[in-house]
Formats: structure tokens, C-alpha cells, sequence
């Protein structure tokens, strides 16, 4: 009777007891109704969990007292399938500890864990006898992304002008979950139809080097707040300040490099100079009287005749030897110093053009030359047939010649051979064969029936999932004799792909796109609270970031040591904002950090700290919600309606009190309690680490608190503590990166009837669930090698 | 007005100028107009975010005459071209307990009257409705070189948002229920869809022809693929197939109505001010309505969410962050110091478009011009009293001059359903409406 009293008051859904509370463990009242309430449950699931989730769930969610919303009818686990989506819920739960909530009576985590895996055993059997494998349109356009690096694949362009780059002509993609590759939100329209004609044009010209094209005019411009007094990474050493940009320069002819300098003037002389790849090509002094300009701070404009193809332009000063750098000058502030500074640097041209030149992009279209009128139209053929066969990712049919053929004879006609291909490049650029993935339902597919998708498209589906690009033709020629079925084939081509250079995108994606890493270009930390915050910090975060993740997919690594990793990636500049001593230069190399830095692992990383802080200050609980939802994969429901949340706003904390107490009422309100004690003691144990991530000790003159008690009545301290925590829950971890993966992979929501692949990824991956395992793994799963024919 | 390949002392000299320069630069541009019998009727709705300070927006007395308040101070010079609304409301933008995008929300509900899903929500798929402007430009603008033109100051958001659902934020005009128009915020990449990018009448004569045959060949590609691929969600196939014809029709237009006027030099760069980036952005739109390339476009100029900061006015903060200003006298003196720009701004806009003449009388006499959000009180999410304001008597069609106050809570999406009438494309219903808004 004192048990059932308890429970009821538990289930008002007002949190009674926290941390430590008795109610964590088991009472004996409790346990001895489990025999009861076990008579009326699951044949298939054994009758002990069945008993634990009678009692410790449906006590509260029971169609009476309907707890939160939220019912499960006992009787249905007898067959979990009608009821799926509940009993899924439930497993989340149990295994991201957040259920039974504080102050419920929690037998001991063994008993919850025996539960939920039972119950998952159930789940992963029904999902095996009937596969529900999700919504995923026939027809999956080719993300900017995708575009740009397939465009990279196809024609050998890795460095296109910037007025003629990707990101330049085509619109942005919308982002779901962070991911830019969920088909649903990848639209359609007239206005992106027409960049899409515009792109293909202009990319098709400088693929082929067209002597005829346009004058480009190409603007750098210098970001204000990046101080030039070091050496740009790439750059000569004896440079500073500057850029380096590496860009294609389309055909064999005169280019002009406009350099702007910043507001500044110099009384002393500093020479400029241009290199290409390296090599100096042109120089002239400013300032000082010495220029040809009479000493007028005049920006010098280089005209430099230039052969075809990617070169790395360097634009920098001199160094004086003699010159102070600007950081002892003045403490770092976000100005440039006294000396000149380079605004813009404008790449114009081609002008004086001498021909099409010998490009790597003209290398990989022309894979013939005509010998003669008569074999023009062959060779034509052959070339398109190439190209096709890589855009479009399947065998050519003569269908596809007869859509661009026309296109060449056209050109052909106008100007001569190359401008036949180069028509032709142009409509196959904007072919739905190129621009869409289109899968196709074999012929005589029941509805709803499953399915193995073509050998071809599971190679599309596997090269835009590890490269964001098109199959490589040993990919493709594997598809096509149909050995990519064979499981050994298969993870033999996933590893090689994995080793590849391509795969950093996979990397980048999973950095950027899983853990937010782009939003610190949106960042911007106060002035005066972080004066040392600037751009080349915001740049060195995110490729420590990028640097950190990659090495954890190319040294095949467990994908715990993102939270656990003893090394790191630095620079000088980074270092320095560490407080980690004799690291020098601006190029990035690996660290390995003293035994208990705190600076290993995702959460010590600048990047993670940054995103999740505001301008002014930190915030816990963006920081317990980044971990909740990015790293366990548990995100706190949305705040209940009309409670406006204090912490959209930027602005000051109230002075008075420390965050901590202004945390602490505002978790004393109940209908915010039940998140906050959730998120807020995760963003305690991170209160060391400033909202640019440097480390303190005091906040506002107050010493730091870091600690904090979980719901479950875990006390823990600081980062080390959190990480313990963490570590205590890294099977949720992998299944969140499992989960993770699998949605990028498939670009689709997941939903709760993909959780039985989730956890077939994470079995399969094996014991060390390294990164690549947890790829190849995610291939092998049944949505990624399926699909379900559509009802229509 | 134009940014042009000689940057920097052109364009210093230029700020300085202000806008007084541009006027008469864009008359020499254009012939002068032939009488119409008819003026073309033009449509505009500018989007500004976040809300606004209600009680330095709304005057405190109607009809004619009326008080400008600070931040309506800036349309002085055409106040009586202007109505402004108050008391109209978008309450299908309240959460119904459907997540914290709020924001999301605002901007999808400002043109359409409909509640936005939150699609990160397991089983929930992209559902809005049709936007008035492009349920406008489907009938006044089918004749124009480009029916309608979406245009956006900031750059579409790329990272987190409130429910996870971006796009909502990204534009405010829908195609159809399914499909967002993107935005352009490049300056030069507008001049090229509404222009063409520069070269010879002959140069873009032979564009638009390869173009059309690039496009006739797709059309034919497309209707060969479509139905192959068996049973299943073929639906973003359909809708390119749509966009070819589309565009196929722009550039028969184009090609049958050649832009006989002398163009400015093409804008090489986004300018660094955003008050300079606006007005070129107006700048391009009031000669494409000039011209009569396009006659109808809609003009974010602050997205929901904005994290723009304005230090040229003293407000170094973030926009979005200052309209949460908790009461805070100093922020709401800064998110005025916003709104007030903005203000300013459009009216920019709606005096180059009152200088313009245009058949009668100006481009402004013939336009409708909507200015304002989705949201009221930014800094509680509310979406009642939206800032309203319409500028422009469309041909007569509306009375102007006049603050018009409605009993609380009417639906916005009654104006809406106004406008379109006025504009030929009458419809019993759209989102929430009750009747049409008298006025």
C-alpha cells in the first residue's frame, strides 16, 4: 500500500525526490507485485522483463493514469508489431536511463537493461519477419555538395573560379537534423532550374577550355579581422599575412591579380609579391617612396600570362625581419596592426587568350582526338560515351547518345570540334541522369514488396554515402558484372573507398553536418568579454575539428575515442588559447596530450565549446542539450509552450546571481525541472571552459562549480567526470553515431521502425565499433541495401 | 547605384551620395514610357523579422492623418500613399503544441495563412500552401520576362534552427504546398535573372536559343523517364519536368520581348554595409519594374532567426538576440534602432518607386507593396498584431493614407484574401481567412 501511494505520486509527473533519493532502488514492496502483474504479460518475451516493464512502466503509463501522455497496453507484448512505435519508445528510454524518472521507485540497472534487450530481441524478430523500410522518394536530387564534388569526379575541375564555383551558381540546400542530403528537402524549382542551365554552361566552358569564354572576374577578399603578421599556411616561408587560393585558370592565356590593400597606409616600404605554385612571378614595393608610384600606397595590379589548369596563387608581404609583429605591438584586439594589410586580391581574366591549353580537365574529356572529319563523330561518341557512363552512373544506352549527339553536330557546326563536346557536356550537365538518383522498382514488384536495389544504384547509393560523389569506374565496373552482391566484393570496395582521399567528405559531413561544426562560422563572441577571439581562432576550431574526426575514420579507431582520444590537432595560435606550451607555426600537426589534459576528446574542443555558448557567455544548458541530443541521441523535449525561454536571449546573465543560481530557480518552476535536471548538470561539469573555450577557473569572481548530480543520483564533477558518465553510456553513444550515419547515409529521417537496423549496424560493426566498421556495417544494412516498392 | 568593376573609388563616392544619385540614373536608363490605356499592375511584399517594438510602431489614432510614430517616421515623404494596419493577426503560427519553431512558423505563415508541421517530427512531410505572390505572378506575371522574383538580404540559414525545419525561414514564397522558391541574395546574380549577364543583344539572343534547345531536349528526356522507374515517390521528377516548361516559357518571352533599355554595369560583389546591400537590391527591383521584366517579387530583408549585427546605428549585438529584449529599456531602444532601418529602407524603396512615372501616374500609384511580418512581439513569440503596412494604390484599388485598426485577433490572412481579389485572382478562402478585410 506504501509502494502503490509512492508510485502514485511519482506518476503526478512532479518530480518528488532527486538524486540519492531511496527511491533508487528497488523496494521490496515493489518487487514482490512483479510475479502478479507478470501472469498477464508476453508469452514470446521471458516472463522476468516482461514483469520489470509491467511494473516499473505501465504502473504510471497505464490507460488510466495515462502518465505524460503517454499508454502501453501490457497485453501487447504478446506480439510487439501493432504496437511498434510504443514499446521502441520505451527501449529509448530504458537504454538512455531516462526512465523510470528521479524518484520512481529503479530496480538496479542490470534489471532495466535485461528489459530493454529482451524487449529489443522482440522488436528486431518482428522487424525481421515483416521489414518496414521507410518512404524514400525514387528520385533523390544530387545535393550542392554532391554536385560539386561529382563535377570534381567527372571532369578533373577541383578548384573551379570562384565566379563559377558551385556554391556560386547553385542555390543552398536546406538542412534537416544537419543534414543537407535528406531528399525530401532537396527542391525543385524554376529559379533553380535556370542556375542549374546557367552552371551547366559555364562549367562545361572551362572543362574544355573554351578560348571563346567571357572574362571572369574573381574576387578574394581578406576577412578584417584576420591579422597578417604570420605566415599564410601554403604560402612561401620569409611571407606574411596575405592569401593563397587555389583556382583553376580555364585556358592558356593573360590573367590579371588586382591586390587591394586595408586602410593603413605604409610610411616604410613592403614589397608584395605574387607566386604561383610557389614560385615568385611578379613584385612590387609600396610605400615608403620606393614604388613606381611615387610612394603612394597604390595597389598594385599583376598582369601574368598563365598555361591551363589548377594553380595555387600566393598573394603576400615580404617580411621585414626588422618589423615587430603586431602581437607584441599591442595585445591581440581584433584590428590589424600598423603594418599594411591586403583587403582583396580580384583574379581577372582570361584576356590575350592562346589557346585551350593542356589542362587536367581537358586530359580527362578529350580521351580522343579526330584524326580526321571522317572520325569525328566516332570519336565524339567515344567521348560522350565516357563521360555518360560516369555522370550518369549506369551503363550507356544509345538512347543517351541520341539525347547529346545532336548537341555536339550542333556546336560542330558553329565552331569546330571542342565546341561540339562542349555543347554536348552542357545538356548532359543538366540531364535528370546526372542532376537526380533515380532508383527503379523492378518491373512486377507487389506494393509495398522489398527489394534489393540494382547493383548500379546500390553503387551510387555507396559512393555518394563515403565520397558525397559519383562511383569511381572500378566501383561502377564491379556494379556492372554484378559482383558488388558478393558481401566479400562489397566490404572490400567500402574499405578501399574508405582510404581514398574522397572520403574526407564523409568525414567533413559527419563533422560539420552531425556535430553543428558549421555553425561556428555564424559565431560571434563578444569583443570586449573575448577580445583574443578572431578569425583565425574561429579557423583553427574548425580544423582541429575536421582534423580530429578524419583521423578517427582513417586510423580506424573506435569511434569512443571522439570522446576519449589522448591527442589532438594544433597550431601555434590554437595551442597558445590551450595554455599548451612549445607548439609553433600555423600549419596543424598532431599533439598528444599530457595524461589528464582536459583537452582531449570532442568536448575539449574549441569548436564544440564555442557552438554551444552564447556571445556573452556560456550556457549550460545549450551545452547539456548539444550532448543529450548529438552524443546520446536523447534530445530534451522542446520547452512547453508560452514559458518564454530565458536563454534565447544573449543578453547579461541578472548580476546578482551566479548562473548557477539563476539555473537553480529556474529548475525549481516543475514544467521546466523534468528537462533541466537532465541537461543542466552536464552543462555544469563544462563551466571550466569559457564560451570560446579556454580554460578558467573563476566566473564573475566566483569559483567555478562543476559539478552535478544526474537524475538517477550520479554525482559527478568536471570534464572528467562527464566523460566517466559518458563512457558509463557509450553503447548509446555508438548507437547515436550508428543512427547518425544511417540517416546521412540514406538521406532520410530515421523513424522508429529503423531503430531494428540501428541495432543490427552497431552488432555488426563488432566489439571495437571503429569508425569504418560502423560504415561498412551501415552498407550492409538492410535499408541501405533495400528498398520498398510504393504503393502507387 | 551599381557596384562596378571599378570598386573601391566608385563605391566610396557612392555611399556618400546616398541615394539622391540614383534617381536620375535610372531615369536615363529608361525610355521613356509609351501612355498605357491600362497601368501594369505590380506587387512587392518585404519581409522583416523578429517582430517589432509594437508601441513605437502602431499610431495611436486612425483614418486619415494619422500620427507617425518613430519607426513609421521614415515614410513621411509617402505617408500618404501608405495605409498602415494594425490589429490583424497570424494566430495560425502559434505552436499548437507543435515544437519551438516559432520563428519557422512566421515566415511560413506570413503569405499563406497556413501552420507550418514541424517536419522533424517523425512522419511529418513538407506541407505549406501556395503564396500569394506566386498565386499573383501566376496570372500577372505569365507575361513578364520573369513572373516573379524572390529576393533575400540575408543569406539563408545553414545551421540550426528552433524546430530543425530551416526552410521555412529561408523564404517566404511556396511555389505550391510541396516546394520553397529559393532565394538570391547575390546582387549580380539577380542583375542576370532579371537581366541577363551582360554581352551583346547578339551574344544573348544565341544563349536564349541554345537554351531552348538544351531545354526542348530535357522535356523529351523527362517525359521518356517518367513512368519507368515503377511504382514509388517520382514527385521531384515532375516537378523538374514543370521547371523546364517554365523556363522554356521565360525564355520565349524573353526572346519575343526583348529589354530595349540601356542596362547599368553589372554588380560585381555583395556590398559590406547591409543598408548599401538593401538598396541595391531595391535598386534592381525598381528598374525591373521599369522595365517590366518581372512584376511581382517578395524581399526578405531580415530572415527569422537573423543573427546579423548593426553597428553602423550602435547596435553591435545580434538581431535576433536583441528582440528578445525582456523588457529591457536599452535593448527595445536598440531593436528600434532595427526596425527604424528597415523603415527606412523600404521607404527608400517606395520613394524611388513614387518618383518613377508610369502611364498617369508613378510605379508606385500602380503597385501594392506589402510591408511586414509574421511575427508581433518578438520577444514573446506572439503572433498577433503583426507590423502591416501596404503601400501603393494599385490603379485605385485601394484608398490611401490612413492607419486602419481592426478588433483584435482578425486574421491577416483576411488581407490576403483582399489583395488577391484586387489583383484578379480572387479565392473563396486562403489559410485561416474569414472574409475579405474591408478597407
Amino acid at each position: 500500500m506504501a509502494a502503490l501511494a509512492v508510485l502514485s505520486v511519482a506518476c503526478a509527473g512532479t518530480v518528488i525526490a532527486r538524486a540519492g533519493a531511496p527511491g533508487a532502488r528497488p523496494s521490496p514492496e515493489a518487487q514482490s507485485r512483479a510475479p502478479q502483474a507478470a501472469s498477464a504479460a508476453a508469452p514470446r518475451l521471458a516472463p522476468q522483463p516482461a514483469a520489470t516493464l509491467t511494473q516499473y512502466c505501465v504502473t504510471c503509463h497505464n490507460a488510466r493514469l495515462k502518465t505524460g501522455g503517454f499508454v502501453i497496453d501490457p497485453a501487447s507484448l504478446g506480439a510487439v508489431g501493432p504496437s511498434a512505435e510504443a514499446w521502441e519508445k520505451v527501449v529509448h528510454k530504458l537504454r538512455s536511463r531516462s526512465m523510470p524518472p528521479a524518484g520512481a521507485p529503479r530496480p538496479a540497472q542490470a534489471v532495466l537493461d535485461a528489459a530493454a534487450s529482451a524487449l529489443e530481441g522482440a522488436l528486431d524478430r518482428e522487424a525481421a519477419a515483416r521489414p518496414q523500410l521507410g518512404r524514400l522518394p525514387l528520385v533523390h536530387r544530387l545535393s550542392r555538395t554532391e554536385y560539386q564534388h561529382a563535377i570534381r569526379d567527372l571532369l578533373a575541375l577541383d578548384a573551379l573560379p570562384k565566379e563559377v564555383s558551385v556554391d556560386f551558381l547553385l542555390p543552398a540546400d536546406n538542412i534537416s537534423s544537419g543534414f543537407d542530403n535528406i531528399a525530401e528537402l532537396l527542391f525543385v524549382s524554376p529559379s533553380a532550374m535556370e542556375r542549374y542551365l546557367d552552371a551547366a554552361r559555364k562549367i562545361s566552358r572551362v572543362a574544355v577550355g573554351d578560348p571563346s569564354m567571357p572574362v571572369m572576374v574573381n574576387i578574394h577578399r581578406l576577412d578584417p579581422e584576420h591579422p597578417q603578421d604570420e605566415r599564410v599556411e601554403d604560402l612561401p616561408y620569409g611571407t606574411r599575412g596575405g592569401l593563397s587560393v587555389r583556382s583553376e585558370f580555364p585556358v592558356d592565356a593573360t590573367y590579371a591579380f588586382k591586390v587591394e590593400l586595408a586602410a593603413g597606409a605604409a610610411r616604410e616600404a613592403h614589397e608584395i609579391e605574387l607566386t604561383i605554385d610557389g614560385r615568385r612571378v611578379a613584385a612590387e614595393t609600396i610605400g615608403g617612396g620606393a614604388g613606381r608610384r611615387g610612394g603612394a600606397a597604390a595597389p598594385p595590379e599583376f598582369r601574368v600570362p598563365l598555361t591551363a589548369g589548377p594553380k595555387l596563387v600566393g598573394v603576400s608581404f615580404v617580411q621585414h625581419t626588422e618589423a615587430r609583429d603586431e602581437a607584441t605591438l599591442r595585445p591581440r584586439m581584433r584590428s590589424r596592426g600598423t603594418q599594411p594589410a591586403i583587403a582583396s586580391v580580384t583574379i581577372s581574366g582570361p584576356y590575350d587568350v592562346t589557346g585551350p591549353g593542356d589542362s587536367p580537365s581537358r586530359r580527362r574529356v578529350f580521351v580522343c582526338r579526330p584524326a580526321s572529319a571522317a572520325d569525328e563523330a566516332p570519336c565524339a561518341r567515344r567521348i560522350l560515351s565516357t563521360l555518360a557512363r560516369r555522370a550518369y552512373r549506369r551503363p550507356v544506352a544509345e538512347a543517351d547518345l541520341q539525347d547529346l549527339m545532336p548537341f555536339f553536330t550542333a556546336g560542330r557546326a558553329e565552331a569546330g570540334f571542342d565546341r561540339g563536346i562542349q555543347r554536348a557536356l552542357e545538356r548532359m550537365l543538366v540531364s535528370a541522369h546526372f542532376l537526380f538518383r533515380m532508383e527503379r522498382v523492378p518491373p512486377g514488384t507487389p506494393p509495398g514488396a522489398a527489394f534489393r536495389v540494382a547493383d548500379v544504384d546500390l553503387a551510387s547509393r555507396l559512393s555518394f554515402f563515403v565520397w558525397s560523389s559519383i562511383p569511381d569506374d572500378e566501383l561502377l565496373d564491379a556494379a556492372v558484372a554484378g559482383r558488388l552482391r558478393d558481401p566479400l566484393v562489397l566490404d572490400r570496395q567500402v574499405r578501399r573507398m574508405l582510404a581514398d582521399p574522397r572520403a574526407a567528405a564523409l568525414a567533413t559531413n559527419v563533422a560539420s553536418q552531425w556535430l553543428y561544426l558549421r555553425d561556428i562560422e555564424a559565431k560571434l563572441p563578444d569583443e570586449i568579454l573575448f577580445p583574443d577571439f578572431d578569425e583565425t581562432l574561429r579557423r583553427a576550431f574548425r580544423r582541429e575539428t575536421e582534423l580530429f574526426v578524419e583521423s578517427v575514420l582513417r586510423e580506424d579507431r573506435g569511434v569512443v575515442e571522439l570522446l576519449t582520444a589522448d591527442y589532438t590537432f594544433l597550431n601555434e595560435r590554437l595551442a597558445r588559447h590551450y595554455g599548451i606550451p612549445n607548439v609553433k607555426g600555423s600549419h596543424f600537426r598532431r599533439v598528444t596530450l599530457p595524461p589528464g589534459s582536459v583537452r582531449g576528446g570532442l568536448l575539449g574542443q574549441g569548436s564544440i565549446l564555442t557552438i554551444t555558448s552564447y556571445s556573452t557567455r556560456t550556457s549550460p544548458v545549450l551545452r547539456g542539450k548539444w550532448v543529450l541530443e548529438n552524443l546520446l541521441s536523447s534530445p530534451p523535449p522542446p520547452p512547453p509552450p508560452n514559458v518564454p525561454s530565458l536563454d534565447t536571449s544573449a543578453a547579461e546573465p541578472e548580476k546578482a546571481m551566479t548562473m548557477r543560481e539563476a539555473m537553480a530557480r529556474h529548475r525549481a518552476n516543475p514544467a521546466c525541472a523534468s528537462c533541466h535536471v537532465r541537461m543542466d548538470p552536464i552543462g555544469f561539469a563544462m563551466e571550466n571552459f569559457d564560451a570560446v573555450g579556454r580554460w578558467r577557473d573563476t566566473d564573475g569572481g566566483s569559483p567555478i562549480d562543476a559539478s552535478g548530480v544526474l537524475p538517477d543520483g550520479t554525482a559527478f564533477t568536471g570534464m572528467p567526470g562527464l566523460k566517466q558518465q559518458l563512457l558509463r553510456q557509450q553503447d548509446q553513444f555508438v548507437a547515436t553515431v550508428a543512427e547518425r550515419l544511417l540517416m546521412y547515409a540514406l538521406g532520410r529521417n530515421l523513424q522508429y521502425f529503423d531503430a531494428p537496423a540501428v541495432r543490427a549496424v552497431v552488432r555488426d560493426a563488432g566489439p571495437r565499433h571503429t569508425f569504418a566498421s560502423l560504415v561498412a556495417a551501415v552498407v550492409k544494412s538492410r535499408p541501405f541495401q533495400m528498398r520498398q516498392a510504393g504503393s502507387e | 547605384m551599381f557596384i562596378t568593376k571599378r570598386a573601391l573609388p566608385r563605391r566610396t563616392f557612392l555611399r556618400g551620395m546616398g541615394a539622391t544619385l540614383a534617381l536620375p540614373l535610372l531615369d536615363a536608363m529608361v525610355p521613356a514610357l509609351t501612355a498605357q490605356a491600362r497601368p501594369t499592375p505590380r506587387f512587392g511584399f518585404i519581409y522583416i523579422a523578429n517582430g517589432v517594438i509594437q508601441n513605437q510602431w502602431t499610431p495611436a489614432t486612425t483614418g486619415a492623418g494619422f500620427e507617425l510614430t518613430p519607426i513609421l517616421q521614415p515614410f513621411a515623404a509617402v505617408r500618404d500613399r501608405i495605409n498602415v494596419l494594425s490589429g490583424l493577426s497570424h494566430l495560425q503560427a502559434d505552436t499548437f503544441g507543435d515544437g519551438t519553431g516559432d520563428h519557422p512558423r512566421s515566415s511560413a505563415v506570413w503569405l499563406t495563412g497556413v501552420h507550418a508541421y514541424d517536419r522533424s517530427r517523425p512522419g511529418v512531410e513538407v506541407k505549406l500552401a501556395t503564396t500569394v505572390d506566386q498565386i499573383i505572378a501566376r496570372r500577372v506575371g505569365q507575361t513578364s520576362r520573369v513572373p516573379s522574383i524572390e529576393l533575400s538580404v540575408d543569406y539563408p540559414l545553414q545551421s540550426a534552427c528552433d524546430s530543425g525545419d530551416c526552410f521555412y525561414v529561408n523564404t517566404v514564397s511556396w511555389r505550391n504546398e510541396t516546394t520553397p522558391n529559393p532565394t538570391e541574395t547575390h546582387p549580380r546574380l539577380v542583375f542576370d535573372r532579371l537581366f541577363g549577364d551582360g554581352g551583346s543583344a547578339a551574344t544573348r539572343e544565341a544563349r536564349a536559343k541554345a537554351e531552348g534547345s538544351i531545354l526542348d531536349s530535357l522535356g523529351a528526356e523527362l517525359r521518356r523517364v517518367t513512368g519507368t522507374l515503377g511504382p514509388g515517390d517520382t514527385a521531384k521528377l515532375g516537378e523538374y519536368l514543370e521547371s523546364v516548361r517554365e523556363v522554356e516559357r521565360r525564355i520565349q518571352h524573353s526572346e519575343s520581348q526583348p529589354v530595349e533599355i540601356e542596362l547599368p554595369e553589372r554588380p560585381t560583389d555583395i556590398p559590406d554595409s547591409f543598408e548599401a546591400h538593401t538598396r541595391l537590391m531595391f535598386d534592381l527591383q525598381a528598374l525591373a519594374f521599369r522595365a517590366d521584366v518581372t512584376r511581382v517579387f517578395s524581399l526578405i530583408m531580415s530572415r527569422e532567426l537573423s543573427s546579423r549585427t548593426f553597428a553602423s546605428i550602435g547596435v553591435p549585438e545580434q538581431h535576433h538576440a536583441v528582440s528578445h529584449h525582456r523588457n529591457d529599456p536599452e535593448l527595445i531602444m536598440k531593436k528600434a534602432k532595427i526596425d527604424i532601418l528597415q523603415a527606412q529602407l523600404c521607404a527608400y524603396f517606395l520613394e524611388r518607386l513614387q518618383a518613377a512615372p508610369d502611364g498617369d501616374g508613378t510605379l508606385l500609384d500602380h503597385s501594392l507593396i506589402l510591408y511586414g511580418g509574421g511575427m508581433g512581439d518578438g520577444n514573446l513569440h506572439r503572433h498577433s498584431d503583426l507590423p502591416t503596412l501596404m503601400a501603393g494604390g494599385l490603379g485605385g484599388a485601394f484608398k490611401t493614407g490612413r492607419h486602419l485598426s481592426y478588433p483584435q485577433d482578425t486574421p491577416m490572412a483576411n488581407l490576403l484574401l483582399t489583395i488577391l481579389d484586387k489583383a484578379g485572382t480572387p479565392l473563396d478562402r486562403l489559410g485561416d481567412s474569414t472574409q475579405p478585410l474591408s478597407l
